[in-house]
């Protein structure tokens, strides 16, 4: 006598206890279970996390080169500076009228310092200041001093040549730039 | 349940009848806003547009403005440029249709302050330009006064602003 017996499904080829954990009693609510779930991520990331916490940049530019290269993927962290202030080195996103574009510099000269660039050498209050950072100085870089306010911080990029730099008040830094 | 559907149906009515007044009455800021993402649609082109629709589009680009509108652009490594008055935008508009075969404008943040008498405004603003052949994106921060002529916000001076205000535009880099 010829049997014939239904081909097993790919799904009940695994043991029952590892189906379950994968794809659950009912696959159709799983799958309904998951797509609400992916769209939870997807609006919380978009909306959240990459509005409120870290914002994704795009680099154009050469201001930071070597460090940051163009078109380079990166993140600003906005909460960098909830507890602590910017510090000498960190490497912060500089809004224009919003965090839509924004420059990306390091911060060389902390409030209330004067800075200079003599040689292409950092001078903090008169002194040298070491920038380890630095992978190589312009030794044609001149500034004169610069006495910075109460809640100003000197910014500038790592390409010393072909980079703006300025003081901008605390309020315009967005964050730390991280990765 | 039916309790239930007709309170769903009123919070809705509700909702729809808010929606529609302030469409219909949006707020200066919400004019304002509008009305400089218009003007960025106006200032951009795209190649290929024939030379009736550029000069119509740099005409209609100078009706944002007042007559007496003043420009000051004021960029690093650049000597400062002044324009004034609003048949100088057109020729300048009219020059940059000339010289590029496509660009786009766009006004990503606009922070608005509208002044007390709700009849002038202050829009710091990121302009931003993409040019052809052009990888990197051109952005500015500016500066736009506004007030409002026969109903109309018009836009009547333009000051650069600089991000890293410092001496920084000082600086010389000395070679040695």
């Amino acid at each position: 006598m010829n049997t014939m017996e239904p081909a097993a499904s790919p799904a009940a080829r695994f043991p029952g206890w590892l189906r379950i954990a994968v794809i659950g009693r009912n696959p159709k609510r799983t799958a309904i279970r998951a797509l609400v779930l992916a769209l939870f991520c997807f609006v919380f990331f978009k909306f959240f996390v990459f509005r409120f916490i870290v914002l994704p940049v795009r680099i154009e530019g050469y201001s930071m080169f070597p460090t940051y290269r163009d078109r380079g993927i990166n993140f600003v962290y906005r909460l960098a500076y909830l507890h602590s202030p910017p510090q000498r080195g960190d490497v912060v996103g500089i809004r224009m009228a919003g965090p839509s574009v924004m420059l990306m510099k390091r911060i060389v000269g902390m409030p209330g310092e004067t800075v200079a660039f003599e040689h292409g050498r950092l001078i903090i209050n008169g002194e040298e200041m070491p920038e380890p950072y630095m992978k190589n100085h312009s030794p044609a870089l001149y500034t004169p001093p610069v006495k910075l306010g109460s809640d100003e911080y000197y910014v500038i990029g790592d390409n010393r040549m072909n980079s703006e730099q300025g003081h901008i008040n605390r309020d315009r830094i967005v964050g730390k730039v991280v990765l | 349940m039916k309790r239930a559907t007709q309170i769903v149906l009123v919070l809705a009515i509700i909702g729809l009848a808010i929606w529609g007044w302030m469409a219909l009455h949006p707020s200066p800021e919400k004019v304002i806003r509008s009305r400089l993402n218009d003007l960025a649609k106006t200032l951009s082109f795209k190649s290929g547009s024939g030379a009736l629709a550029r000069a119509y589009n740099a005409q209609k680009a100078s009706e944002f403005f007042t007559p007496d509108v003043e420009i000051e652009v004021n960029l690093t490594g650049l000597e400062p440029v002044s324009l004034h008055g609003r048949d100088e935008v057109m020729r300048i508009a009219m020059a940059a249709r000339s010289h590029l075969t496509s660009l786009k404008v766009e006004f990503p943040d606009m922070n608005v302050t509208i002044d007390p008498g709700g009849q002038s405004a202050k829009v710091n603003l990121t302009g931003k330009a993409t040019m052809p052949g052009q990888k990197d994106i051109s952005a500015q921060e500016f500066n736009f006064n506004l007030k409002k002529v026969d109903g109309k916000w018009l836009i009547y001076h333009i000051e650069t602003v600089r991000t890293l205000s410092s001496l920084a535009v000082e600086l010389t880099a000395q070679s040695t």
